[in-house]
């Protein structure tokens, strides 16, 4: 037999001895996890791309707890966020964004019918009380994430069920009651929560007693006072304001007899009022709205400011929208009003840099209407409250809510900033955070320290068409005070949905980078390497060529020296 | 007296040469490195010294990976034998012989018999640059298709002759520069054709012949697989981007190839006995100005305003246009077995390799 020599044959793999890392000039690879542009955007604080990514594997029990870490009411939020998630998601370059809130929805349903509970243990019973005054989402998220940081929670709510808002305003035509309260005994129902009813600050408790006997006060009591509204100190005597008209529907089902109306305003309540009185029988329903509808004639700041959806439904319902326009006067016979003038106007930006509302001379016109209903905002009450109120609203001085007492927070819609039941739920969480760390002495960790990431740092050909999910909604025939329009997309679709997550800035466990190395310079592990991918980086033998970087499809890699 | 099992004898064989020893129960495991615990055939290693991005190291990755552990290889003189076995190492974990520039289907060939002659199963491939096989090696490769041998041939086809400083060869493709072909005054690149060395391969009425990339490496081993269940002569040619000679950014190596497959300029076909049995459908044809416009070897076609550069880019345009229409390449309804489809990946891989 012919024996090889060491002259004539190499060892198999001895190339390894030649490290040829030693070639890069600049940049190697690392592992970046950016916030993908649905989380950076979620005022609740939820990370989408997480729960998705526990969805694309099957697990629908623990998609939902990833989203419970932020957002303790998904049922509640999958039906009435206007969804900033959805607008800001990168797979709109590629087709069409992810169908965020109805995934969410679906899994806030699930969570109900299957019992899922809080991942989440009592706090100890010596542990720290915070009082929470108010008990809509803003203060019961609060509650919630006390809980879940080993804290204790007392809450004080004037009205004799909790729920804020949701309960009292939003119409079970898009929040069915069994939902909320599905959502709300399963929150209350944690060990550590204390729930006072019929308890008003300024009149059953104050401030004071709150600071002495508790670790913190997170205040939440929501926008409870009607702004004042005239025209030109001109008021109607059958005056309705619009959010007692419907506070008043939803709690008995009652709406005032009117054939013409005009709803005067931009928000929630001026569309859901619309809404329901075109269900209750008016003729003819006109919102006048300074703001404009969206599109590209409308600046994104001056947008009417309702979800996207009901926006759509209520034109669907025959619901006549005058945007950018305003009410210049009534027309009142005796005190009773026939008419509104209106005219056009624009938020233009003025000489000193700001925008103004300005009116345009000759659009005037004259509307016959039986009823003109202001749904012009609301401020904080000052009940209990009035010497921290600046301007209506208690405005703090960090985006956690501090105001200028120690260990005292504003969350929820008093603070003035931001409107929305994701944003309250969002105030709960970074409030408590916040609070969390100066109980601890440790400094607030800043928000928002992980990059972003663009749809041009993403890798688009990994990825095949896919269309959107769209839920099925009741014909505007079939249409009542009580049925929910907005369907359920269904497991089915609520799976296949997710599967069309891109995965922006995280780790999709592809093996693209791991297939494409020409060095093999990329290692596949069993197990989860320590910047939570499966692969690592032998830098002892990548020569920097970039190629993982550029062929990763969720730009999770990148090029750094 | 036990009953004579050549099939157990044999997995004892390959046990014996690749397999990790089995420990008794209790012994103590080894520590694998990380690398060594990879789930995956690492029959060509880390260390070798072939460029950054080169698609030619990616490509025999790729199929020595899927071909391997049980093969020998006989590799043609070039970048690929030069890059893998630097004196006294080697990249290579299976048998691997260096031939001639001109005759790895001949070495191959030998090989094969020897294994024969021996009662083994071990495949023989042989490995070539275009330059090694498109030209020099043409008439060896075509003396062992012709002789039926059990080898499967791979081309690494890098369009040119890359280890000895990018000549043309009769894979270049037209109008592209090399250092014998230069653009200029006379010649805007090469003056020549692509040759098809597909259709004259797959003329020795082989049972299989195919074309590659390594932009859709899910096919690409697919379509070693499928070679290597064939007993007799097999044959593919992978696209195999070069960022020295292609003068394109080495991070750019599989978006040029996948370009190069979009706009038709490198059709993936099969070819099966001399018939076409299939093709990959390109979802979305681009044009030819996507993939020249990211090398540099044509960068004298996108000057503005130059008729000459014009006239070159419609007659590439019309070649890509032709190869459309001979193979049927135009997939604009969704198929399993298109660009896009081929490409996509989900949680867990490319979905085709999750089930
Ligand atoms: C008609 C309508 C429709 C809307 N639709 C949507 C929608 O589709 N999507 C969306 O995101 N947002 C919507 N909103 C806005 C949303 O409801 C609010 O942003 C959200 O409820 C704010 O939560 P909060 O906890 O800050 O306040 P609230 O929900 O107002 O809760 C405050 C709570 O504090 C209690 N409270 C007040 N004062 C005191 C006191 N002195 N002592 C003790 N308790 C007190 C109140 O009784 C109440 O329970 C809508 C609002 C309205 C009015
Ligand atoms: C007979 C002979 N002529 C010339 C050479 C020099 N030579 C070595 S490699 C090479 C080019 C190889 O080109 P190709 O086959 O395309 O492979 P690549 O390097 O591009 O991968 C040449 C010309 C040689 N080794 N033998
Ligand atoms: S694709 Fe997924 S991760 Fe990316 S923005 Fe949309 S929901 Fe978020
Ligand atoms: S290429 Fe795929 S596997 Fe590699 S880091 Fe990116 S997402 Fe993860
Ligand atoms: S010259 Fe081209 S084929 Fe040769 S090693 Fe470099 S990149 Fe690879």
């Amino acid at each position: 037999m012919v024996i090889l020599t060491r002259g004539a044959y190499a060892r198999p793999g001895t190339s390894l001895d030649f490290k040829t890392g030693n070639w890069r000039s600049g940049e190697a690879p690392v592992h970046v996890h950016a916030t993908a542009p649905c989380a950076a955007s979620c005022p609740a604080g939820e990370d989408q791309q997480a729960w998705f990514a526990r969805l694309q594997e099957g697990d629908a029990e623990g998609a939902w707890r990833e989203v419970v870490r932020a957002n303790p009411l998904p049922a509640v939020t999958g039906r009435v966020c206007p969804h900033p998630c959805e607008t800001a998601c990168n797979r709109a370059a590629l087709d069409a964004p992810l169908a965020i809130h109805n995934v969410e929805r679906w899994l806030g349903d699930e969570a109900i019918r299957q019992g899922w509970t809080y991942p989440v243990s009592a706090p100890a019973a010596d542990a720290p009380e915070v009082a929470i005054v108010g008990a809509g989402p803003a203060g019961l998220s609060a509650a919630y994430h006390c809980v879940r940081q080993g804290l204790r929670a007392a809450i004080y709510e004037a009205a004799p069920e909790a729920g804020g808002l949701l309960r009292a305003a939003i119409p079970q035509t898009r929040l069915p009651r069994d939902v909320l309260d599905a959502e709300i005994a399963r929150l209350l129902d944690l060990p550590g929560i204390t729930l006072n009813l019929r308890a008003r600050l300024g009149r059953d408790v104050t401030l004071d007693e709150l600071e002495r006997d508790h670790a913190a006060v997170l205040l939440a009591p929501g926008c409870q006072a009607n702004k004042a509204w005239s025209i030109d100190g001109a008021v109607p005597v059958d005056l309705h304001e619009g959010l007692n008209l419907l506070k008043e529907f939803v709690d008995h089902g009652q709406l005032p007899e009117a054939r013409r109306v005009i709803v005067h305003g931009g928000g929630n309540t001026a569309m859901d009022l619309c809404r329901a009185m075109k269900r209750a029988g008016a003729e003819q329903v006109t919102l006048v709205s300074a703001s404009g509808l969206p599109g590209p004639e409308t600046d994104p700041s001056d947008v009417i400011n309702v979800v996207p959806r009901e926006l759509e439904e209520a034109l669907e319902e025959g619901i006549e929208i005058l945007d950018h326009t305003t009410i210049n006067r009534l027309i009142l016979r005796g005190s009773r009003v026939t008419g509104v003038e209106v005219m056009s106007l624009r938020k233009l930006r003025g000489e000193d840099g700001r925008a103004h509302r300005v009116g345009f001379e000759g659009t005037e016109r004259v509307l016959p209407v039986d009823m003109v209903i202001p749904c012009i905002g609301e401020e904080v009450a000052p009940e209990g409250l009035g010497a921290l109120i600046d301007h209506g609203y208690l405005r703090p001085r960090d985006p956690a809510g501090r105001l200028t007492q120690e260990r005292v927070f504003a969350l929820g819609d008093a603070r003035g900033d931001h409107g929305t039941v994701a944003a309250a739920i969002g105030d709960g969480l970074r409030a408590v955070r916040a609070l969390v760390a100066e109980l601890e002495g440790a400094p607030a960790s800043p928000d928002g320290d992980r990059v972003g990431i663009a749809p041009d740092q993403l890798n688009l050909s990994y990825y095949d068409h896919s269309a959107r999910v769209a839920a099925p909604k009741l014909r505007v025939e079939a249409r009542t005070f009580e049925t929910e329009i907005e369907g359920d997309i269904g497991r089915a679709a609520a799976m296949a949905e997710a599967q069309r997550c891109l995965s922006c800035g995280n780790c999709l466990a592809c093996d693209n980078c791991w297939t494409f190395c020409p060095d093999n310079a990329v290692i596949k592990t069993v197990e989860l390497a320590r910047d939570g991918s499966h692969y690592l980086f032998d830098l002892d033998y990548c020569k920097g060529c970039g190629l993982c970087a550029q062929e990763c499809p969720t730009g999770y890699i990148r090029m750094q020296s | 007296m036990a009953e004579h099992d050549p099939r157990g004898e044999r997995l004892d064989e390959l046990r014996r040469k690749f397999g990790r020893e089995p420990l008794p129960p209790g012994a103590d495991q080894k520590e694998l490195t990380p690398r060594e615990a990879q789930p995956r055939f690492r029959g060509l290693e880390s260390g070798h010294r072939a460029c950054q991005g080169c698609g030619e190291a990616l490509a025999a990755r790729l199929v020595t990976e899927c071909a391997g552990p049980d093969v020998m290889i006989a590799n043609a003189t070039g970048c690929l034998e030069v890059f893998t076995t630097a004196w006294p190492q080697s990249s290579w974990r299976v048998p691997w012989m260096h031939s001639l520039f001109e005759n790895a289907g001949a070495i191959a060939s030998g090989m094969e018999a020897a294994m024969k002659a021996k009662g083994k199963n071990t495949k023989v491939l042989a490995f070539g640059g275009d330059g090694g096989t498109y030209d020099i090696g043409f008439q060896a490769l075509s003396g062992m298709l012709e002789r039926y041998h059990n080898v499967l041939y791979v081309c690494y086809d890098n369009e040119a002759y890359m280890n000895t400083g990018i000549q043309r060869s009769s894979s270049t493709p037209h109008a592209a520069t090399t250092t014998t072909s230069p653009a200029g005054k006379e010649r805007m690149g090469k003056r020549h054709l692509k040759k098809d060395l597909l259709a004259i391969v797959a003329a020795h009425h082989i049972p299989y012949a195919a074309a590659a990339s390594v932009a859709y490496p899910a096919d690409l081993q697919r379509k070693v697989r499928y070679a290597m269940g064939i007993e007799g002569p097999t044959f593919l040619v992978i696209h195999s981007p070069c960022p020295l000679g292609w003068r394109h950014d080495s991070a750019l190596t599989i978006e040029v190839a996948r370009r190069g497959v979009e706009c038709g300029l490198f059709p993936l076909v099969e070819i099966e006995r001399g018939a076409v049995t299939n093709v990959m459908p390109i979802r979305k044809v681009r044009p030819v100005t996507d993939y020249l416009e990211l090398q540099g070897r044509f960068s004298h076609l996108m000057t503005p305003d130059d008729a000459r550069a014009e006239e070159e880019r419609a007659h590439l345009q019309a070649l890509a246009d032709h190869n459309i229409q001979t193979f049927g390449l135009r997939g604009d309804t969704p198929d399993a077995g298109d660009t896009q489809a081929s490409s996509s990946v989900g949680r867990g891989g490319h979905p085709a390799g999750r089930v």
